[in-house]
């Protein structure tokens, strides 16, 4: 077996042998569209049902959250222990490493995706996404936009502790005021200028507007935003990501 | 014999810091070579520099004919290397790390081999965290060698250790010389560099203090010495014997220990005089110096012997 697989399948059972970041990424996000459905889920929301608005944010939220803690937070993790350093001291590409990271980390959150999609049916009369294939093109927009964003963040970070407290201010800041959780209407207006910095923004626009009105390339300035941010995340991780956390 | 690795007046600064100053050595193929040294003297610095995973000041480094800066992809199958830190995901079984790095080194199988050698076959499905000390330094040594490297580097691979482990991680290391490995290994352990290290190159701020077999470095040190109690041998009696250099009298233990350029003689007129006199002489030992006493004496003295 490759290398490269080999690491892949193995980052994968590490991450379900991790009862905290299972809880977090699969069952925090179902009882959150639980506790929120048992509030909304009669109100109308401008026409659409509750869960039709809800699941694809919290689809959004997961990104983010895989994006910076088992990614970002993991890989920080190993660069103070020496994991990464380890590595350097044989033939295994570095590339290769953040590439089975990355496909560790889709895999995990399309895992978790599609226990919200069902759990949204189940409970909530979720129908599937208008433009089904706007909506994984969508979704493969965010994650090429933010694993990069969340690597680059979570780099700056000496250790893994640091790296959890970065990775938990961008969580929180963006579930509440990226529309994830309380529609932006709800909001004073300075909020809602707020909101449109946060990256989240654009995928939870994105992903609703895939699951409910209208495809993709009717969407483009939000794929042009998420495009932009992996842009510069790729350049700046590339020039400050490091494998150790001591000086060469 | 046949040089492998070889480095010539090599300096690394960290900002103003000088961490190792104008080290020059050679490691010879086939032997068990010593980088000793007091913490923060720049052991680790030196063997990542010759690991390639630390970018040299000035010098040169030459490791198995190659530098390890430019050609450490290159170098990087050839050489093993075994990390002071932990440093394998805790949650990663052992078998488990096993069959990854052989991945990595395209080694068919996983090294049943070492982990016979290791003694690790019934932990294969416990997790790195979850073994002992003296287990993860065999697993990460089964790692470093599992695709038959031609140099071991081990930074202080009994740290932490149990003596018992201590001398298992030994013998190890001396069975993986005996097939022809090259060793660098460093320690701050001086007992394990006398009884481990073919010849130790002794380290301290940075700059090279010693280098030879630890046994000749030991035949060097000013610090022979006899040692014995006694309840009544008086002090002026003792300093007057012939050939005396020094004595270090403890009062609570009535222990002496008499330093001297002739221990036959010395002991000779300690003893008459003891039989003159009627003292009492018990534990008489004739004491060799080790690394230890010649490690105090760099420390205390900073000067080459």
């Amino acid at each position: 077996m490759t290398a490269l697989w080999q690491l892949t399948k193995l980052e994968t059972k590490m991450f379900f042998r991790d009862k905290l970041q299972v809880f977090w990424t699969f069952l925090f996000p179902v009882l959150m569209i639980w506790l929120f459905g048992s509030m909304f889920k009669n109100e109308s929301m401008g026409g659409f049902n509750f869960a039709s608005l809800y699941v694809p944010s919290w689809i959004g939220v997961n990104i983010v959250t895989t994006a910076f803690f088992t990614l970002g937070t993991v890989l920080s993790g190993y660069r103070e222990t020496g994991v990464l350093r380890r590595y350097q001291s044989t033939p295994l590409a570095p590339w290769k490493i953040l590439f089975a990271h990355t496909i560790q980390g889709t895999v995990i959150f399309a895992f978790s995706a599609v226990v919200l999609v069902v759990f949204g049916m189940l409970v909530f009369d979720l129908h599937m996404p208008e433009y089904l294939g706007s909506t994984v093109l969508a979704l493969l927009v965010s994650i090429i936009s933010f694993f990069p964003f969340a690597l680059f963040l979570t780099s700056l970070a000496k250790n893994v502790g640091t790296a959890a407290a970065i990775s938990s201010l961008f969580l929180n800041l963006m579930l509440f005021l990226s529309g994830a959780t309380f529609p932006l209407e709800m909001m004073p207006e300075v909020l809602q200028y707020v909101a449109k910095v946060l990256p989240l923004y654009y995928v939870i626009e994105l992903l609703r507007a895939t699951w409910n009105t209208s495809p993709i390339w009717e969407n483009m300035t939000s794929v042009y935003v998420l495009l932009g941010i992996s842009i510069v995340s790729v350049v700046l991780s590339s020039k400050f990501f490091r494998w150790s956390g001591k000086d060469e | 014999m046949e040089e492998v690795i070889s480095v010539k007046a090599l300096s690394k600064n960290y900002g103003p810091k000088k961490a190792v100053n104008n080290l020059s050595f050679s490691v010879k193929k086939g032997e068990i070579f010593g980088i000793i040294g007091p913490n923060g003297a720049g052991k680790t610095t030196t063997i990542e520099i010759m690991e390639g995973l630390r970018k040299k000041s000035s010098g040169e480094v030459s490791v198995l004919g190659m530098d390890p800066e430019q050609d450490r992809k290159k170098l990087n199958g050839k050489i093993g290397v075994q990390f002071q830190a932990t440093s394998i995901q805790k949650k990663m079984k052992v078998k488990e790390a096993l069959s990854l790095f052989s991945a990595i080194y395209n080694q068919k199988s996983s090294g049943d081999h070492m982990l016979k050698l290791l003694g690790l076959e019934d932990k294969m499905d416990t997790y790195f965290d979850d073994l002992s000390g003296g287990q993860k330094q065999r697993l990460t040594l089964a790692l470093a060698t599992l695709h038959q490297p031609e140099i071991v580097f081990l930074d202080e691979p009994s740290m932490g250790l149990d003596p018992h482990a201590r001398r298992e991680m030994w013998n190890i290391i001396r069975a993986l010389r005996d097939e022809g490995t090259t060793i660098v290994v460093t320690t701050h352990y001086m007992e394990e560099a006398e009884k481990l290290c073919d010849r130790v190159a002794m380290i301290y701020n940075g700059e090279l203090r010693a280098l030879d077999e630890p046994a000749r470095l030991v035949e060097d040190v000013s610090a022979h010495y006899v040692s014995f109690r006694s309840p009544d041998f008086p002090l002026d009696e003792l300093r007057a014997l012939p050939g005396i250099v020094k004595v270090e009298q403890d009062m609570e233990a009535d222990a002496y220990k008499i330093y001297t350029e002739n221990l036959q003689e010395t002991s000779f007129h300690l003893f008459k005089n003891a039989q003159e006199g009627s003292y009492h002489i018990a534990d008489f030992k004739f004491e060799r110096g080790t690394l230890d006493d010649l490690f105090v004496h760099y420390l205390e003295g900073g000067q080459t012997a």
